[in-house]
């Protein structure tokens, strides 16, 4: 009896936070000609989820039933990951190869000739975030505190690699620092010394000049 | 020890808590709107942005954006102006769909981060009477919200990293523009002084020697 009912509470609450996946969705206007692109610095080795569908506006009563958008994302070497004309909604998902900033563009496709853009609604995932932990429960059986306490889990472990990965570029933007100090110091000795050069240069010419022409 | 009740609590409560967040990059032309819905009416708003690069091609103006945030009745609920960096919460008085409008007054695209992030507030189970397990699922659910806000922040703070690199790299390309372009106009300068003083004393030299 009390195993049968821990199984309930176990599936009430996979149910639960299965149904109760947020609306983590931005809405972008894309308008009627030329193309709306997002992109996100995302670091190597990252699962990227995305999902993107057309809105229809509230102010729009009949919406063009012909409306359709195309997608295309590349990565930061200019790799074709996803290419898709003719869509109304879709996703797409990928793991970064490369280290660098990912583009998203949406352009509204040609025969649909309308003043009024389209409003696309994305949501897009990346790391954690695209982490399936229903999956995770399942397959680890876990439930309830257990469960909540492994997600913050992933949750804290994303934030050191990512504090890491922030160390890092700082180290490299401080040595940058350090070069341009050091240029700055030793340009501005040159550009110095080439004006003496060239003072001295200058004073010996017209010495010689003037000699020649017997003025001195 | 798994009663019913319990599991129903902690359903419920994680539920509510469970918070969303959107970071993004997009290039900005004049104007550039980007909705988002907020589904629960009280909850607070997180929002940032960072100027990451401007495509002038000396990077001398202030490049800063004008930001509007707009309710779901299209009240305005917040506005700044010519920031290149900021960082705003807000409590949502009405649920529904908050608009957040950049315009930029310079004549040059800006590439702006822009990151938004909702935090519910956990609702409790007014039926829940286990009490002993009621305080251990308020204190996972307020960590729940610090590691989120932290997430939050530590992506504005690589969006001010990156800003700040791209500044940096320019300096260093700057300085060395500048000392070549010193020392070349300096040797042009003198070479340009001598042929001036060569031409100005043959003359006169010509004319007074006849």
């Amino acid at each position: 009896m009390g195993t049968k009912w821990s199984w309930r509470a176990i599936l009430v609450f996979i149910w639960w936070c299965a149904s109760t996946s947020t609306t983590q969705a931005i809405w972008l206007d894309l308008p009627p000609s030329g193309t709306k692109c997002v992109s996100e610095d995302i670091q190597n080795n990252v699962v990227v989820l995305a999902d993107y569908s057309l809105i229809n506006g509230q102010e729009d009563a009949h919406m063009p039933s012909g409306a359709t958008i195309s997608v295309r994302v590349t990565s930061p070497y200019g790799n074709n990951l996803h290419h898709k004309e003719n869509m109304t909604h879709g996703q797409f998902a990928f793991t970064t190869s490369e280290s660098g900033n990912y583009l998203a563009c949406f352009w509204v496709d040609g025969h649909h000739q309308g003043t009024k853009g389209l409003t696309v609604s994305l949501d897009w995932r990346i790391g954690i975030a695209a982490k399936d932990w229903e999956s995770v429960a399942k397959k680890e059986k876990i439930e309830g505190v257990e469960f909540e306490l492994r997600k913050l889990e992933g949750a804290v472990e994303a934030i050191h690699e990512n504090l890491i990965y922030l160390k890092n570029r700082e180290a490299d933007m401080r040595e940058v620092s350090e070069k341009t100090n050091a240029r700055v110091a030793w340009f501005s000795i040159m550009s110095i010394g080439v004006c003496i050069a060239v003072s001295i240069l200058q004073l010996w010419y017209l010495k010689r000049f003037f000699h020649k022409k017997k003025l001195i | 020890m798994l009663r019913f009740p319990t599991i129903l609590t902690a359903a419920v409560v994680f539920s509510f808590l469970i918070t969303e967040a959107v970071g993004i990059r997009f290039v900005i032309d004049r104007e550039e709107c980007l909705s988002h819905n907020v589904e629960y009416e009280g909850d607070t708003v997180h929002v940032s942005f960072v100027v990451i690069k401007a495509e002038s091609p000396w990077h001398f103006s202030q490049d800063g954006v004008d930001l509007v945030i707009k309710g779901p009745g299209g009240e305005q609920v917040h506005d700044v102006h010519d920031r290149t960096s900021e960082r705003y919460e807000f409590m949502a008085q009405k649920k529904g769909l908050f608009q957040f409008c950049f315009t930029n007054k310079s004549p040059y695209h800006e590439t702006i981060d822009f990151d938004v992030q909702v935090g519910h507030f956990a609702y409790y189970d007014q039926h829940a009477k286990d009490e002993h397990f009621k305080p251990l699922f308020d204190q996972i659910a307020k960590l729940e919200e610090a590691l989120y806000n932290i997430q939050f922040e530590q992506h504005w703070l690589q969006a001010e990293n990156d800003r700040q690199a791209l500044v940096n790299e320019k300096m260093g390309r700057r300085a060395v523009h500048k000392a070549l372009i010193e020392s070349a106009a300096l040797i042009g300068a003198s070479v340009l002084q001598v042929y001036l003083l060569q031409r100005l004393f043959e003359r006169k030299l010509g004319t007074s020697r006849v």
